[in-house]
C-alpha cells in the first residue's frame, strides 16, 4: 500500500511539473522537452519487447519512420487533412509491424540480426526511392496538425497535445503490462519453454507484443513528424533504433518512466555536450557503459536502491 | 459445475502409453526404444544414473524433445507432433528438474500463470472432477509456507519453498498427469519426506505421476511400478518389492548394494 502511494505521488508530481513547464521554460527548453516525450514514447515501445518479453528488436525506427513518412506524404504531396493523414500513418506503421512480426519465429542473436536487416530495408527504401520519399532531402513543409478547423500551430499547444497523448499511452501501457498478457510476457522472458509447458502458445504472445510495440512506435512517428515539420531518412536509420534501446536501458528497462528518463538523459546530454565537445557521441557511449557496469537496472534502479524506508522493488509487480 | 462427469469413465486404455519411442538429443541417440504404461491415479518411477535418459523421457512426453519414432498416447489422443502448449492444455503438467520457477515473478504470479485465460480455455479452467480441483486457496492450504510469502519474488525463496512452488504451480493447472523430474534433488531428508507425503496425497486425489528419481528409497516408497533406465533402455520393470530383491539390477545399474535394501 505504501509502495503504491509512493508511485502515485511521484506520478502526480511528474504530471504537475510537465503541465507547468510551459510557464517557466523558454522555447529552446520547450523544444527539447517535447522531443524527450516523443523519443521517450519510442523508447517505451522498444522496452515492451526488451524489458518485458526479453526480445531485442533493432528495427523500431522502421515503424516510426513509415508512420511519419506516410503522414508527411499524404499531407504534403496529396494534400490530405490531418484527420486522414495521421491515422493513415498509424495504420501504415502498424501494418509494417504485422508483416515484420514474423521475425518472432527466431530467437536470440538471430532475432537481433533479422530485425537489423528489416530495419535496413526501410532505411534503404526511403533513402533511395527519391521520387516518392524525397531521398536524402526528405519531405519538408509538413503543416501543423489541424482538425475540424482547429490548428495546433503554437509550440505550447503542441506541447500539451503531445503530453496528453503520452500520458494516455502511459496509462494504457500500465494496464497492458499488469494484465495477464503482460504477466505472460514476463514469464516468457524468464523461460519460454517453461511457459509452453504451462499451456502458453508463446510465439503468438510475442507476435502480439511485437505488433503493439510497432503501434506505439508508429504513434511516436506521427507525433514526431508534426513536431519536426519535416522528415528525412535519418528517422529510419539503424542509429535511431540503437539510441532508443539505449535510452530504455539507461533510464530503467521494465519500467514506464525509465524510457522517458533515459530519453531525457540522452537528449539533454547531447544538447549540452555537443555545444562544447565535438565527440559527443563518445560521451553517450561512456554513459551507456557506466550504466551497464554500475547501474544495470538503469537510473530508476538507482533511485529505487537509494529510496529511504520501504524496499524490495523486486516484490512489486 | 454439476455436469462434470468424470471423462475418464469413457476412457478405454491407460492414461499414458509410451510405445517404443526413440528420442535424440541433438546427435546423440538417447532413448532407444522405451515403452511404458501408466494408469489413472498411479505413480510410475523411473530410476537410473545420470545421463541414462530420464529427463529426456520426461521431455519426450511433454513435447519439449519429441521422439523421432514411436508413439505416445495420452487419454486415447496421440501426442505425435503436438507442441508443448497443446500437451499442457490437455492436462499434463511438469515439475521441472532443479525447481525451475520464475525467479523474477512473485509467488502469486507463479501460481496464477497456469490458470490465466491465455493458457487455458474456460472449460478447462472450470472443468475437472469434484474433490480433485486445485485453486489458489487450495494450493496455499496445502503449502502454508507459500501463503506467508505470496508477494515475495520466487527467487527469494529457499530451495525447499521453491520446490513446493514448482509443485503448487503444476497443480494449479489441475493436471491428470504430473511429470516430476527429480523433486528430491538437493532437498534435506526432512523435505524429501514432505515430497513423499505430497506425492501420496496427489495419488489419493486421482493424479497420476511419472516420477524420475535418483533417490531410490523415495521412489520405492511411493511408486506402484518401477522402471530402471540404463543407456536409453529399460533393464528392469516391476513392483518396488521386485526391485528390492533384484540385487543384480541394483548393483549394476543403480550402484547400490542389494544387501542395503534388505
Amino acid at each position: 500500500m505504501k509502495v503504491r502511494s509512493y508511485g502515485v505521488v511521484m506520478a502526480l508530481i511528474a504530471i504537475a511539473a510537465a503541465l507547468a513547464a510551459p510557464l517557466v521554460a523558454d522555447p529552446f527548453w520547450m523544444t527539447l522537452i517535447t522531443q524527450i516525450y516523443i523519443y521517450g514514447l519510442l523508447a517505451l515501445s522498444v522496452d515492451l519487447l526488451l524489458g518485458h518479453a526479453g526480445l531485442y528488436s533493432l528495427c523500431q525506427a522502421s515503424f516510426f519512420a513509415v508512420a511519419a513518412y506516410t503522414t508527411a506524404i499524404l499531407q504534403v504531396r496529396y494534400g490530405y487533412p490531418t484527420i486522414v493523414a495521421a491515422p493513415a500513418g498509424l495504420i501504415a506503421g502498424t501494418l509494417l509491424a504485422v508483416l515484420y512480426g514474423s521475425a518472432v519465429r527466431t530467437r536470440g542473436v538471430y532475432f537481433i540480426l533479422i530485425t537489423i536487416a528489416l530495419g535496413y530495408i526501410i532505411w534503404g527504401a526511403v533513402y533511395r526511392w527519391a521520387s516518392f520519399t524525397g531521398g536524402d532531402n526528405g519531405i519538408t513543409n509538413v503543416p501543423p496538425p489541424s482538425v475540424a478547423g482547429f490548428s495546433i500551430a503554437s509550440q505550447t499547444a503542441y506541447y500539451y497535445f503531445v503530453l496528453t497523448v503520452v500520458i494516455l499511452c502511459a496509462f494504457g501501457y500500465r494496464i497492458l503490462i499488469r494484465s495477464p498478457f503482460g504477466l505472460s510476457l514476463r514469464g516468457i522472458k524468464g523461460s519460454e519453454s517453461r511457459m509452453q509447458s504451462l499451456g502458453y502458445r508463446t510465439t503468438m504472445h510475442l507476435y502480439a507484443a511485437f505488433v503493439i510495440s510497432g503501434l506505439i512506435a508508429s504513434l511516436a512517428g506521427v507525433l514526431y513528424v508534426y513536431y519536426n515539420r519535416f522528415i528525412n531518412p535519418v528517422a529510419a536509420s539503424f542509429q535511431i533504433s540503437v539510441e532508443v534501446s539505449l535510452m530504455a536501458i539507461v533510464g530503467g528497462s521494465g519500467t514506464i518512466v525509465g524510457p522517458f528518463i533515459g530519453a531525457g538523459v540522452f537528449l539533454g546530454l547531447r544538447n549540452w555536450v555537443s555545444s562544447f565537445f565535438e565527440l559527443h557521441t563518445a560521451v553517450m557511449g561512456a554513459v551507456f557503459i557506466a550504466t551497464v557496469l554500475w547501474a544495470p537496472s538503469g537510473i530508476v534502479g538507482l533511485v529505487e536502491r537509494w529510496r529511504p524506508g520501504i524496499g524490495k522493488p523486486k516484490d512489486q509487480p | 459445475m454439476s455436469n462434470a462427469t468424470p471423462s475418464s469413465a469413457t476412457m478405454s486404455g491407460p492414461l499414458l502409453r509410451v510405445a517404443d519411442i526413440h528420442t535424440y538429443y541433438g546427435d546423440s541417440y538417447v532413448l532407444q526404444g522405451v515403452s511404458l504404461t501408466l494408469q489413472k491415479g498411479q505413480i510410475a518411477a523411473i530410476l537410473g544414473r545420470n545421463g541414462m535418459g530420464k529427463t529426456t523421457l520426461i521431455r519426450s512426453v511433454a513435447g519439449l524433445t519429441p521422439p523421432r519414432a514411436g508413439e505416445i498416447t495420452y487419454r486415447d489422443m496421440s501426442l505425435r507432433g503436438k507442441p508443448p502448449y497443446v500437451i499442457a492444455q490437455a492436462g499434463i503438467s511438469i515439475v521441472p528438474q532443479g525447481r525451475r520457477i520464475f525467479r523474477s515473478l512473485s509467488v502469486r504470479e507463479n501460481l496464477l500463470l497456469p490458470t490465466s485465460v491465455l493458457a487455458r480455455s474456460s472449460q478447462a479452467r472450470n472443468g475437472g472432477e469434484p474433490g480433485q480441483r486445485w485453486d489458489f486457496d487450495e494450493v496455499l492450504k496445502e503449502f502454508p509456507q507459500l501463503a506467508e510469502r505470496v508477494n515475495h519474488s520466487g527467487g527469494s525463496l529457499s530451495g525447499g519453498e521453491q520446490q513446493m512452488l514448482a509443485i503448487g504451480r503444476a497443480l494449479m493447472a489441475n493436471p491428470k498427469l504430473i511429470l516430476m523430474d527429480e523433486p528430491s534433488e538437493g532437498l534435506s531428508p526432512r523435505l524429501v519426506l514432505r515430497v513423499q507425503e505430497i506425492m501420496r496425497r496427489l495419488r489419493a486425489r486421482g493424479h497420476a505421476i511419472l516420477l524420475v528419481e535418483q533417490n531410490l528409497e523415495l521412489a520405492l516408497s511411493v511408486a506402484d511400478e518401477v522402471y530402471v533406465l540404463s543407456a536409453g533402455q529399460f533393464v528392469f520393470q516391476g513392483t518396488p518389492a521386485d526391485l528390492a530383491n533384484a540385487t543384480q539390477v541394483l548393483d549394476q545399474h543403480l550402484g547400490v548394494s542389494g544387501a542395503r535394501m534388505v
